[in-house]
């Protein structure tokens, strides 16, 4: 961290597995720390310790079974989320991406006794994989294309971002199988942005996230706060400088990442369950952080994943507390009144809600903030289609405000709505420590990055934009604010002038979430709130069931699939298993037939010997021509 | 056997050592084959010592043993035709009386017996290919047979002579149509001296195979008389799939184990097959000898596992090996390690050497002899996870009692199969010499 922190960068490679003169690509193990990952690597480990933590409240204090297995399995994927963020290059980030899904599909299906928990892993190890298809054969895209996967960093000659904008200025030639190198570096981009948007679960990879709340709480905060969720747009800005090559790559991030925030945040209006509320919140919340990514603003997505990372993981871990509470029962309608009873856990949770909610002047305010602000910008500039995705975001802040303040309300104002929530069960330190670190920072968070303020009062620093700055050569901000410059044609536009338009952004965003949120609090305020979605009417069940979504891919998983599946099959049985079997059948009676030459009786063996000899010479005698 | 790895390792034969007037030629491929002999040979004196307990005429069993490994040592080195066949009935007669051993088993005697006559008549022929050859050479050296054979006016006589010789070779190398005496002396003997002969044995025919044919007989010059390497082509095709299919069908494990011996005789016969000129020559021959090193380990294994249930009085049928697994778990591990590897499967070194063979074949533009190797190989899957099957999966059979368990032989099975799956990753330490030596017999 300090090497990082005084400006330089460190890159070494540990262990060449693959290579040598005859093999075209090296592949190997190394660890690239910039910036950029060792922030990384403070969020995951300090999560990550906080969890386990946490967990022992959760997990010891509940007398749940299987503890060993549990802890192993939340090791593993600590140390492969951090093994992912250490990655030098894209095959290893790949190798630890596939580990950190096995181990989420280990930690979700952790209680397997029950009914939901392993169809819901399986659904996540399922949909994932699908998305991560596209990202092995995107890997195998830029070995093929580049020959090397490397990330970049100091003493990497070639790194596959390098190389790409090279060939896009004519100084380098790399094998692009046809295309002209711009379209080609959109579809190899797109092709592991397949892997991302699994992961970090968008639209439509989306539909596992809500159900892996099966798991355990903790790792609910793990997986959807730090780490696997994180993955997929780490990824992204871990090699921005490929994706900033190529505009279509980066519209489609922006307009995947916008329309997932509003879609997700819709679909959290009705929930009735707190973890299912925290879920699309998620969703809807990585949706802003490629939003960000995908409209320009590379250091406001990171500012964002580092700020969410912190609120998701208090806000998980606060519905832990009130799930511990509760006796495991999630429904928010039997909650009320918890505020009271857990005091601490209340404030914690508010603090995350106003932080989730973009409220000033807690941390959310400001990533989102400067996430949309970058947006709109951009779009102002010469890009007018991220204004689109923008307006998505924007109206997304809305409902964001609007399901959080209903999430609180209900669960911790008002009357108690049941026994449990009159009298719930208390939780000792190890529940409460992590949420008052995480309570004082989701607050306070904010601070690395108040580029507002900055921008009024020049004297106020942003530390995170000064850090992101000073990577490494072609690693840092500052370069792919070039690249985006130069390829993808962004430019910014001020309509009101820097500062005005900067003010009217954050005005109209927080005047959103304040109207989002005062909605929820008219809605919902008082002792006895009743549900308000009765009457939206149809929307409403379109919005409980998700837009049909999962019906959807069950149709195409069972409709499709299986029949092509089916078909696939019969051709298989009765063409290729037929020819099989006849070779098998031919092989065995041919065998049959030459046991029977081996008659056990030694003259037919000398004569047989003769003749086969005699045969030879005869044959080749003719053909050479030796009688002539 | 300790000496040999060393001279291997430290390059004595680099350039190669000539003793007696090139009589004797030591040199990298020599040192390779031997490290082959040896391993086995101490892997099967090992495993005797067990099996011949109580039996009588031990001395002479080691003895023939040894003269027949020094044999095969000269076999590899040896630098003229006429040593060559010296040292191949050096190699031979004490195999005879090897194969004869149980002298009160019926079998035993007559497998001998057959292999005597069968290896007399091939003795023949060869003693006649060799004098063919001298007529039209006037030198039995091989280096001298080479300068002379180059567009001698005698192509008939020459021609005749290199497929005799050829006849002789796979005579020793169990290749079609000099393989009879194979599964009968192999399911006669005692089951240690068949893994001797079908590994040890094949090697040298190979070793000598290699030497001769290359060095004497290079194809480029000898082409217009006798195209001898479409000859090996014919010979490999046929061998390999006459070994597999009547492996398939056997009921017997160790006539199955023959067979499949013969099929990997024609497997080998493609490090020769595929000299076409075109192509890396050194890298199909030197896979050729990786696969005859990986074949002495693994093969001799299997024998010897044979040898183990022999000891217990298991019977001889697929069927009589049903649960065995459940009474000798570790040994058969063991097993189930040489049937995958005999078949290719990547658990041990057999799948390497097998794919330098193939990769090496198609590299010489002989693909179709790769098609038909790969397709052997794997109709022997077949047979050899029937083995396994019946070791792992089927209810054991009532009656046999599992009582003792002898330690050499127990070693030596266990030694074969931990060196087996060493290979697998280890083998790239052993390629480098074997496709040296081979390209330093070759040019």
């Amino acid at each position: 961290m300090y090497t990082v922190a005084t400006g330089h960068a460190y890159q070494s490679t540990l262990y060449t597995w693959v290579g040598g003169e005859a093999v075209p690509y090296e592949l190997t193990f190394g660890i690239l720390l910039d910036q950029l990952s060792t922030l990384m690597l403070v969020i995951v480990s300090l999560i990550s310790f906080l969890v386990h933590v946490f967990s022992l409240g959760y997990m010891n204090d509940e007398d749940e079974g299987g503890l060993a297995r549990y802890y192993a399995e939340l090791g593993l994927f600590s140390a492969s989320m951090l093994g992912f963020v250490f990655a030098d290059n894209l095959l290893m980030a790949f190798m630890f991406f596939e580990l950190v899904g096995l181990c989420s599909y280990l930690l979700i299906g952790f209680w397997f006794r029950e009914a939901g928990p392993p169809s819901a892993a399986k659904k996540a190890f399922l949909v994932t994989r699908f998305g991560d298809y596209f990202f092995l054969i995107g890997v195998v895209a830029v070995f093929a294309t580049f020959g090397t996967a490397a990330f970049g960093g100091p003493g990497v000659e070639e790194s596959f971002p390098h190389l790409a904008e090279l060939a896009l200025d004519g100084e380098a030639s790399v094998n692009t199988f046809g295309f002209a190198p711009s379209t080609w570096f959109t579809i190899v981009g797109l092709l592991v942005l397949g892997g991302v948007m699994g992961k970090s679960a968008q639209f439509p990879f989306h539909t596992w996230l809500p159900d892996a709340m099966e798991g355990p709480t903790p790792v609910s905060a793990l997986i959807h706060a730090a780490t696997m969720v994180a993955a997929g747009v780490y990824l992204v800005a871990r090699m921005y400088g490929f994706y900033a090559l190529s505009p279509t790559a980066l519209g489609v991030i922006a307009f995947v990442g916008g329309f997932t925030a509003l879609f997700a945040a819709t679909m959290g209006v009705v929930k009735r369950e707190i973890k299912q509320v925290l879920a699309y919140s998620t969703i809807s919340q990585y949706g802003y952080i490629m939003l960000a990514l995908g409209g320009g603003g590379y250091v406001a997505g990171v500012f964002h994943l580092t700020t969410h990372a912190v609120f998701k993981a208090l806000l998980f871990l606060g519905a832990g507390s009130v799930i511990i509470a509760m006796h495991h029962n999630e429904n928010m309608w039997d909650m009320g009144g918890l505020k009271d009873e857990m005091p601490v856990t209340y404030y914690a949770f508010l603090s995350g809600s106003l932080a989730l909610a973009g409220i000033v002047p807690f941390s959310g305010f400001w990533s989102k903030d400067e996430v949309l602000f970058e947006t709109l910008i951009h779009g102002l500039g010469d890009s007018p289609l991220l204004l689109g995705a923008y307006a998505m975001g924007l109206l997304a802040v809305f409902f964001t405000g609007f399901y959080t303040f209903r999430m609180v309300l209900l669960t911790f104002h008002g009357e108690p709505r049941s026994d449990t929530a009159r009298d719930p069960h208390g939780v000792r330190w190890n529940v409460k420590v992590p949420l008052v670190v995480l309570g004082t920072l989701a607050a306070v968070v904010g601070v690395i990055n108040l580029t507002p303020v900055h921008t009024l009062v020049p004297a106020v620093p942003e530390f995170l934009h000064d850090w992101l700055f000073h990577g490494p050569e072609g690693l840092n901000g500052e370069h792919y604010e070039e690249l985006l410059h130069d390829f993808a044609g962004y430019t910014k536009g001020y309509p009101l002038g820097e500062t005005l338009t900067m003010l009217a952004s954050a005005a109209v965003s927080l005047g959103l979430a304040l109207a989002g949120a005062g909605l929820a609090v008219a809605l919902y305020r008082g002792p006895e709130p009743v549900e308000h979605t009765d009457k939206l009417g149809a929307l409403k069940t379109v919005l409980f069931n998700n837009y049909y979504q999962d019906e959807f891919q069950v149709w195409l998983a069972e409709g499709l699939t299986a029949r092509v599946a089916g078909a696939a099959d019969t051709v298989d049985v009765s063409g290729i298993d037929g020819v099989v079997n006849f070779v098998s059948s031919l092989s065995l009676f041919t065998g049959d037939r030459l046991r029977r030459v081996q008659t056990g009786i030694v003259s037919n063996y000398a004569a047989l010997l003769t003749l086969g000899l005699t045969i030879l010479l005869v044959a080749f005698g003719v053909m050479q021509g030796w009688f002539l | 056997m300790g000496v040999s790895v060393a001279y291997l390792v430290s390059g004595v034969g680099d350039p190669a050592v000539e003793l007696y007037g090139g009589q004797l030629v030591v040199d990298g491929m020599a040192l390779f084959f031997q490290v082959i002999f040896t391993s086995v040979t101490a892997l099967v004196a090992l495993a005797s010592y067990d099996y011949l307990e109580d039996m009588r005429h031990q001395a002479e069993y080691y003895i023939l043993l040894l003269l027949a490994a020094t044999g095969m040592s000269l076999m590899a080195a040896a630098g003229s035709l006429a040593v060559g066949f010296v040292a191949l009935e050096l190699a031979s007669l004490p195999s005879y009386g090897l194969v004869a051993f149980l002298k009160q088993n019926r079998g035993s005697v007559e497998a001998g017996l057959k292999y005597f006559l069968v290896g007399a008549l091939s003795s023949a022929v060869f003693a006649y290919g060799i004098s063919l050859v001298y007529a039209v050479s006037g030198s039995l050296l091989i280096d001298a047979v080479a300068e002379s054979v180059r567009n001698t006016g005698l192509p008939g006589v020459l021609g005749v002579g290199v497929l005799m010789v050829l006849g002789g070779f796979a005579f020793k190398t169990a290749s079609v149509p000099f393989h009879f005496w194979a599964p009968e002396a192999y399911e006669g003997a005692p089951a240690p001296v068949s893994a001797f002969i079908s590994s040890a044995s094949k090697a040298a025919g190979f070793a000598l195979a290699f030497r001769v044919m290359t060095v004497a007989f290079p194809i480029e010059g000898v082409v217009g008389a006798v195209d001898w390497v479409l000859a090996v082509q014919v010979l490999a095709v046929v061998t390999m799939t006459l070994g597999n299919f009547a492996a398939a069908t056997q009921e017997n494990v160790k006539r199955m184990l023959a067979y499949s011996s013969v099929g990997h005789a024609g497997y080998v016969l493609i490090g020769l097959a595929a000299l076409t000129g075109t192509g890396d020559g050194g890298l199909v021959l030197g896979a050729g000898m990786i696969h005859l090193l990986v074949y002495g380990f693994m093969n001799t294994g299997a024998f010897l596992f044979i040898a183990l249930a022999e000891y217990w009085g298991v019977g001889r049928t697929f069927a009589d090996y049903n649960g065995l697994a459940r009474r000798a778990p570790l040994a058969c591990v063991a097993m189930t390690v040489f049937m995958f590897s005999l078949a290719g499967l990547p658990v041990g070194g057999g799948f390497v050497s097998k794919y330098y063979l193939f990769a090496g074949a198609v590299n010489a533009g002989v693909w179709w002899l790769a098609l038909v190797g790969a397709v052997n190989s794997a109709l022997s899957l077949f047979y050899y996870s029937r083995v396994v099957k019946a070791m792992w999966i089927e209810e054991p059979a009532e009656g046999v009692d599992v009582s003792s368990y002898p330690s050499t032989l127990y070693a030596a099975v266990i030694t074969a199969a931990i060196v087996t799956v060493v290979l697998l990753p280890a083998l790239g330490l052993f390629s480098g010499f074997a496709f040296d030596a081979a390209a330093a017999v070759l040019f």
